[in-house]
């Protein structure tokens, strides 16, 4: 038997805009002025990294709303070895990793096993109690924070002072996380994770291993989490335990729902984008700010529950389907065909 | 330890503890009954205390009347939240939602509320702590030793009371009947001619109103914030974890246990305490993942 080709399935159309955003990502921080929308800028990519590890459980059928907590400990864990240690941000970008690793192996070994109300209630008082206990331990710098971590050190000529060597960082970050879900979604895991999501029972009479193939969901997001928390420790160079507290787990599955619960790369992406920029220009003080985002959240949710994308790809296929079904039906009656059974 | 001490902090953790199991029973039997995890509950439970604040602090009302008028309240707000989000949430769910998915939209939509809840009444009243003075809570009964406030013993009898009326309305009566028939499973009652859509109403004006009476009976003896129910709902679900889902006495047990565990671990560890406590509900989630009285849900 002849062994199939390997062709990337990619079509001219997707070509052309995969390299135009290529192009849009790559110039963007030279024609932004203003230091603050490059902040703006580099808080997306974070918060579309985020929001992805929420999409990955998600597509598995857990849902997390601690997808801060394991942020917040790769910010922690990486400041803390950097500070204390004496370690460069390269050689304790891995260490947090590793760490990380092991305690979302320890943590999941437990949790995974139960998906429904003990998962959901355990994540949101794992993301509290992580908060809680960075603010009460003095060795993390209490309810202050821990500051001036320093920035990650110069590799040759590359100097990490100005956003922009920080913009193309994340960009780095964000695309290899990206890439490597993709990879995982559209392999025989990916398949796995969405026939685990479609019907656990069924899943598990195919001879898939609920319990494994969950944690490895478990783990991985909590690895990108975790990479991107490490990332920020050093970008903003200051974490205090609020700014990953209180409404923060919250706001990351709205990234998710507001993009398209269904898209799990994309969708992330273009809510983080949308709830970064959009109350920054609404100019909205903060008190209001969290009244606005509920609404948004029962809007979408009671009335676009696809989100954005899923409401955009509605409409076509809609039509399309509606008129294949007309020619059918006028062909049937015109007795062209003799359908057969 | 003194025996003074001990038994002063274990009426303060029974009167803690009491009021969790009202907070907790109204989130389970919306949970049970309309499948419905409504995070929003807490700042129910932050709104019933308001309300007493109102009627008793500013209207001069008499207390028990003022908790009572809580009660109603919250029962209409509770009504009014199934109305206007949730009543639309089920409507979307069909025999082959999967409970996690089913959870997933309802959580987030309850999370929704919870904001707009919290931040409205934030603006409304602002962030500063509000305090009730009643001159009849200030009394302090001394038995023997013992000295004991009478507003713990409030709570310990006001909760007891609310209890067995519970009891009663779920266990002799054909509401509560009901109820509990919904909570297994709706269709077949719903075939049996009963109007579900009423049932589900009534579960989430009754959980509701649960939360606001918790609320209304901790409004004289602590600073009301509109933070505390935040605060309230991280121990309300460990509870519901601890105690188990779907079973009443081991909501009345774990909220018990936890209130007693948490008060003595205030005196002696300090904040660390609710970590000690989350720990000790993730190990009894190994050996017993439906709670302590609960059976586990697949």
């Amino acid at each position: 038997m002849e062994k199939p080709k390997i062709r990337l399935k990619i079509g001219k159309k997707k070509l052309i805009a995969l390299s135009i955003i290529a192009v849009v990502l790559a110039v963007l921080p030279w024609v932004v002025e203003s230091t603050y929308l490059k902040h703006l800028i580099v808080m997306a990519f974070v918060y579309a990294t985020l929001g992805m590890t929420f999409s990955m459980l998600y597509s598995t059928g857990l849902i997390t709303l601690g997808a801060a907590a394991f942020y917040a400990l790769g910010a922690y864990a990486s400041a803390t070895i950097v500070m204390k240690l004496g370690l460069s941000f390269w050689y304790a970008f891995p260490l947090v990793i590793l760490i990380c690793g092991i305690l979302a192996l320890a943590f999941g070994a437990i949790l995974v096993r139960y998906p429904g109300v003990a998962f959901v209630v355990i994540t949101l008082l794992f993301a509290h109690v992580v908060i809680d206990l960075a603010g009460q331990l003095e060795f993390f710098g209490g309810w202050g924070g821990i500051i001036r971590i320093p920035p990650p050190t110069p590799i040759g000529p590359i100097v990490f002072v100005e956003k922009i060597t920080f913009y193309y960082l994340i960009l780095a970050l964000f695309l290899l996380i990206a890439l490597i879900f993709y990879a995982l979604y559209s392999s025989r895991i990916g398949r796995a994770w969405r026939a685990i999501k479609l019907s656990p029972k069924l899943a598990e009479t195919l001879g898939i291993n609920l319990y494994r193939y969950r944690l490895l969901a478990f783990i991985v997001a909590s690895l990108a989490a975790a990479a991107v928390g490490s990332f920020y420790a050093h970008y903003f160079q200051v974490i205090t335990p609020l700014s990953f507290g209180g409404w923060f787990s919250i706001n990351i599955q709205l990234f998710s729902v507001l993009g398209g619960l269904e898209f799990y790369i994309l969708g992330p992406a273009l809510g983080a984008v949308i709830m970064t920029f959009v109350p920054e220009f609404l100019r909205v003080t903060k008190e209001v700010e969290p009244i606005i985002t509920g609404i948004l959240l029962l809007v979408i949710i009671l009335f676009f529950t696809g989100g954005i994308l899923g409401s955009i790809k509605k409409l076509p296929s809609f039509s399309r389907k509606s008129i294949s079904d007309r020619i059918k039906k006028l062909i049937k009656m015109s007795g062209l065909t003799k359908t057969k059974y | 330890m003194s025996a003074v001490l001990f038994f002063q902090i274990l009426i303060n953790g029974l009167a803690i503890g009491s009021v969790y199991i009202l907070i907790v029973l109204g989130l389970d039997i919306i949970l049970r009954g309309t499948k419905i995890l409504n995070f929003a509950h807490g700042q129910l439970y932050m709104l019933g205390a308001y309300t007493v604040f109102i009627f008793c602090h500013v209207l001069k009302l008499n207390y028990i009347l003022s908790f009572i008028i809580a009660g109603l309240v919250l029962a209409i707000i509770g009504a009014l939240c199934y109305l206007s989000v949730f009543s639309f949430i089920q409507r979307r769910f069909t025999v082959s939602t999967s409970f996690s998915n089913r959870l997933l939209l309802s959580a987030m939509a309850s999370v929704g509320l919870m904001m707009i809840l919290q931040q409205g009444t934030l603006l409304g009243f602002g962030t500063s702590e509000k305090g009730m003075s009643s001159s009849f809570l200030q009394v302090i009964i001394t038995i023997g030793e013992n000295k004991i406030s009478a507003a713990r013993l409030i709570i310990l009898l006001l909760s007891l009371v609310i209890g067995v009326g519970l009891y009663f309305l779920m266990f002799k009566t054909k509401l509560g009947k009901v109820i509990r028939a919904v909570s297994y499973d709706a269709e077949p009652v719903s075939l049996q001619g009963v109007n579900t859509f009423v049932i589900f109403l009534s579960c989430f004006s009754l959980g509701s109103a649960l939360a606001g009476i918790a609320g209304g009976i901790i409004a004289p003896v602590f600073a009301i914030t509109p933070t505390m129910g935040t605060q309230v709902i991280f121990i309300a679900l460990l509870v519901l974890i601890v105690g188990g889902i779907g079973s009443y006495k081991g909501t009345i047990l774990g909220g018990l246990l936890v209130g007693i565990a948490l008060s003595f671990g205030y005196q002696f560890i300090g904040g660390i305490a609710e970590l000690g406590l989350f720990i000790f509900a993730i190990i009894l989630l190994i050996f017993r993942p439906g709670g302590i009285l609960g059976e586990a849900e697949d």
